[in-house]
């Protein structure tokens, strides 16, 4: 349990967990394989059963209607076990909070809505990318009032798998960018295959070619960043709970390994230079599950200032769970280095999680120029 | 002015002057025209690294994903044509005998397109210093033969060293601990040979290799003084392949089990067994053992340290490539000022990677070191000049004598003094642990850099860093080589310390 949340969310705690040792920790290294196959299909048609996919979704819209904690809480179980459908539930959980901060509830209704199953209620992303920062490659061209989008656009989240994809565009002759829902069954779009790429590999990206795309705007024209950043602010406290779950995931799997493993006569947490090492991951667990209490805390009780502690939040727990799945890897020796095991894994996913949401390094001084601000 | 026995004990204190600056006195001894070898050999190396690595890398990354039984064949092949594999091999054995140290160099290059293509090449030279290390010539020259051979007929043939094992890793590194450790590949005595039962583990390289250095115990219970290492060739009855292994990254280089059932090695296969080593004054067999793996470690983990510097190097070269390349904010990355300063300070990781893997160089090159005695001008100049034949003809042939044999262990068993073990071994752990560190530091610090972009498999830098990490994990671990330097280094001014006995 994440510290300070409060307990009338253990029941998402509870699902959220026999969910992951049900579904997800015994299949771990066949979801996680290349080629990809359909092999998580299942997995995000039970998430979605089970409502996983719209935690924070308003009820009216076919959601839980919860707040942000129990989307971290339940991404800190679901990533302890695997990320990558942690990285499915964020980018959906992205793009309908996009839209909600442009207001359009009542689009996000019509989807749920209208959803026969999984792939029909899930709205792919760019996920990776914050347009403002290096720039939107889709042009929207405006006739009468609707919209339609040229282009190309790398490394849409989910792509392969939702029905429909959130994308940024900038509408020719205007400043900034704009949203636009896109079918991406409609013919004007070429998919690539899924992006092959360093982790989250059930939860694949393709680069998408539009011509002549029929776009539906999003909130207003020009106003993307306004709801990008909205929507990023609070859902960099989710990364911070990704990064928990996988920091989690490798440090039980540390301890339990280095209980059996013998060298030296002894095992392995017998000796204190690896001891050490584990008790150092130990803080850092701790100290993330404190993170991201507080950082889900400052968002609902929208303190002061509550989107630095939710940035802050991301940026630190990406960090040290970098440096805490390479430790994780090194308690296992050779076998921490193979497939067999679930810890190179969580080394990998560790650092493409970090790239969530746009480039670490800008992110931080960004955080000087709103305290600036 | 300061006596000279002053001026001795003043160099001996702690940081010893011996330790500390191996370069300074190693570069005066060594031939001048050294240099030009290196400098030949960069080339070549980077020739290679546009020829055939740089196409290849990403292919075979994403092949041996597609197909899990991939195996790189082709890869050695290609080397092999490049003459990779004899390129260091002594003349003595019948190798080209380009320098030694300068195979670092060339490790760095390689590893700075794919460290996983550098290393299904220099694995064989673990294997190779195994043998060596035996000095058991008529063995060695044997086997380097089938090496040169190979290479001439297009039949390419490697050596891996294997003495992992499935419940023993960090334990048959070191000598202290191997006693208490679950050993289980047995050599046992019979009548013109031995009879090997047990496997080994994570073998790089195993697939593909015709000779395996196997390090094998005559008595499980006490295998610090009942080591024996055994020359088994692929196709020996009793010997096969299990498994190879579905590692993260550097999926260009197999890594294999070896089973052993009741395999029969006749004894003119035997590089050595340490119930044969005569006790020095200065050393058990205990020691004498220790001193064998570290005279190969010496030299390969100042070379993994050489693995670790070209990764940081490639990491480094993705980031800058995609830094001049990239608007983040309306202006390229490069010309940002922060993004200048993680640059710099990728930089300098390569740099001060590579000043200490090229320092243990220096460390080997000195008295008491591996790479000291082909580096002696005159031996030096005689292997470069002289032709093949004539050492074929006027010094193999003295392989085979006992006083030949006798020579070679005065040099190189007798010749060492424990400090210049502990030197050369302290000094190698420093290079494997942080350049294989900076590895890692340089790739996080590229993909952070490159954002989404840099996740991508088709552009090369995830891959560095699936690379990189196992770097920290063989060669002994990276706390096993610090813990390696405490005990050579530091443990030896402080009588109460005691390594490995909590
Ligand atoms: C891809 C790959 C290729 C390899 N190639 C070869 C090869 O060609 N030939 C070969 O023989 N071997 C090879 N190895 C084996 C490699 O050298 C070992 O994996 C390495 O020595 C670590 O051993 P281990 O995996 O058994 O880990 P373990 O020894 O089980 O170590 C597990 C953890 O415990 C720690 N630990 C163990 N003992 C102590 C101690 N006393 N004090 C503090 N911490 C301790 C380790 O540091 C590590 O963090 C390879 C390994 C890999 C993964």
């Amino acid at each position: 349990m994440l510290t300070t949340i409060k307990c009338e969310l253990k029941s998402f705690e509870d699902l959220a967990h026999s969910f992951a040792v049900k579904e997800l920790a015994a299949n771990r290294e066949e979801h996680d394989r290349y080629p990809f196959g359909p092999f998580f299909d299942s997995v995000v048609t039970k998430a979605h059963e089970v409502g996983l996919l719209g935690a924070t979704l308003p009820e009216e819209c076919g959601g839980i209607g919860q707040d942000i904690s129990a989307l971290c809480i339940i991404l800190d179980h679901i990533c302890a076990a695997d990320a990558s459908l942690g990285g499915i539930i964020f980018t959906n959980a992205l793009s309908q909070e996009i839209i909600l901060a442009a207001g359009n509830k009542d689009l996000l209704a019509d989807i749920m809505g209208n959803a026969a199953d999984a792939r029909a209620a899930l709205i792919a992303c760019t996920s990776f990318a914050n347009p403002a920062e290096t720039g939107t490659t889709l042009e929207a061209v405006k006739i009468e009032d609707s919209y339609l989008l040229n282009g190309a656009i790398e490394y849409v989240v989910l792509g392969g798998l939702s029905g429909q994809a959130l994308v940024p565009a900038k509408i020719k002759g205007q400043e900034g960018y704009s949203y636009f829902l896109v079918n991406l069954s409609d013919r004007g779009i070429a998919k690539s295959q899924p992006v092959f790429s360093l982790g989250l590999h059930a939860c694949s990206a393709v680069d998408l070619k539009l011509v002549g795309v029929a776009g539906k705007i999003i909130g207003q024209e020009g106003a993307g960043a306004k709801y990008f950043n909205h929507a990023s602010d609070r859902m960099h406290a989710a990364v911070a709970a990704v990064q928990c779950g996988i920091m989690k995931g490798s440090f039980h799997e540390a301890l339990d390994y280095s209980q059996q493993r013998c060298q030296g006569g002894k095992e392995i947490i017998n000796w204190s230079g690896l001891r050490m090492i584990l008790g150092q991951m130990a803080v850092q667990v701790k100290i993330a599950e404190m993170v991201v209490s507080e950082a889900a805390m400052a968002v609902e009780n929208q303190e002061y200032q509550w989107n630095l502690y939710t940035r802050a939040a991301a940026l630190h727990l990406s960090e040290l769970a970098c440096k805490l799945t390479t430790d994780g890897i090194q308690c296992l020796g050779g076998n921490g280095y193979m497939k067999d095991y679930g810890q190179e894994k969580r080394f990998r996913d560790a650092k493409h999680v970090q790239a969530f949401l746009g480039l670490a390094p800008m992110k931080k001084l960004s955080i000087i120029k709103d305290m600036l601000a | 002015m300061i006596s000279p026995k002053e001026d001795i004990s003043l160099l001996e204190r702690e940081p010893r002057f011996e330790d500390s600056f191996c370069s300074i006195q190693a570069v005066p001894k060594i031939p001048k025209i050294q240099h030009k070898e290196t400098r030949i050999l960069v080339s070549h190396a980077r020739r290679f690294n546009d020829e055939v690595v740089r196409p290849l890398a990403l292919k075979t990354d994403l092949h041996s994903f597609e197909d899990p039984e991939y195996l790189p064949w082709d890869l050695v092949k290609k080397a092999n044509e490049w003459g990779f594999y004899t390129m260091f091999i002594p003349k003595l054995f019948g190798g080209q005998g380009w320098s030694l140290p300068s195979h670092t160099y060339v490790i760095e290059e390689l590893s700075s397109a794919c460290v996983g293509i550098a290393n299904v090449i220099f694995v064989h030279y673990l294997g190779f210093m195994t043998c060596l290390a035996s000095w058991n010539m008529p063995l060695v020259n044997r086997i380097c033969r089938d090496v040169a051979e190979g290479e001439r007929t297009g039949n390419p043939c490697l050596i891996t060293l294997a003495i992992t094992e499935p419940g023993a890793g960090t334990d048959v590194e070191e000598v202290e601990l191997v006693d208490r450790g679950r050993v289980t590949c047995l050599a046992e005595k019979v009548k013109g040979g031995y009879i090997v039962n047990g496997s080994k583990i994570f073998i790089s390289m195993g697939h593909v290799s015709t000779w395996h250095a196997v390090v094998a115990y005559s008595d499980l219970k006490k295998p610090s003084e009942n080591t024996v290492i055994l020359a088994v060739k692929t196709g020996t009855k009793g010997f096969s392949f299990g498994k190879h292994e579905d590692k993260m990254g550097q999926r260009a280089c197999c890594a294999s089990e070896l089973v052993f059932e009741d395999c029969f090695i006749p004894d003119d296969c035997v590089l050595c067994d340490s119930r044969d080593f005569h006790n020095s004054p200065i050393r058990s067999t205990a020691d004498l053992v220790n001193q064998l793996i570290h005279y190969v470690v010496e030299v390969t983990r100042a070379s993994v340290g050489a693995f670790g510097t070209g990764v940081a190097r490639g990491a480094y070269e993705h980031a800058l490539k995609f830094a001049g390349e990239t608007a983040v904010d309306g202006k390229l990355l490069i010309n940002h000022e922060w993004a200048q300063i993680m640059l710099a300070e990728m930089y300098k990781n390569v740099i001060a990677a590579r000043l200490a893997y090229v320092e243990a160089n220096y460390s080997n090159s000195l008295n008491g070191g591996v790479l000291n005695f082909l580096q002696i001008k005159p031996v030096y100049y005689y292997m470069k000049f002289v032709p093949q034949t004539v050492i074929d003809l006027f010094v193999v042939p003295f392989y085979k004598t006992k006083i030949f044999n006798w020579f070679m262990r005065q040099v190189f068993v007798e010749g060492q003094s424990v400090e210049a073990q502990h030197r050369c071994s302290g000094w190698s752990s420093i290079a494997k642990f942080f350049g294989t560190d900076m590895g890692m530091k340089n790739s996080q610090m590229a993909l952070e850099m490159m954002g989404q972009t840099g996740l991508r498999h088709d552009q090369g830098t995830e891959k560095i860093l699936r690379d990189s990490k196992l770097l920290q994990i063989y060669e002994g671990t990276n706390q096993l080589n610090r813990l390696n330097l405490f005990n050579c280094l530091i443990a030896r001014n402080v009588s109460q310390a005691r390594v490995f006995e909590e």
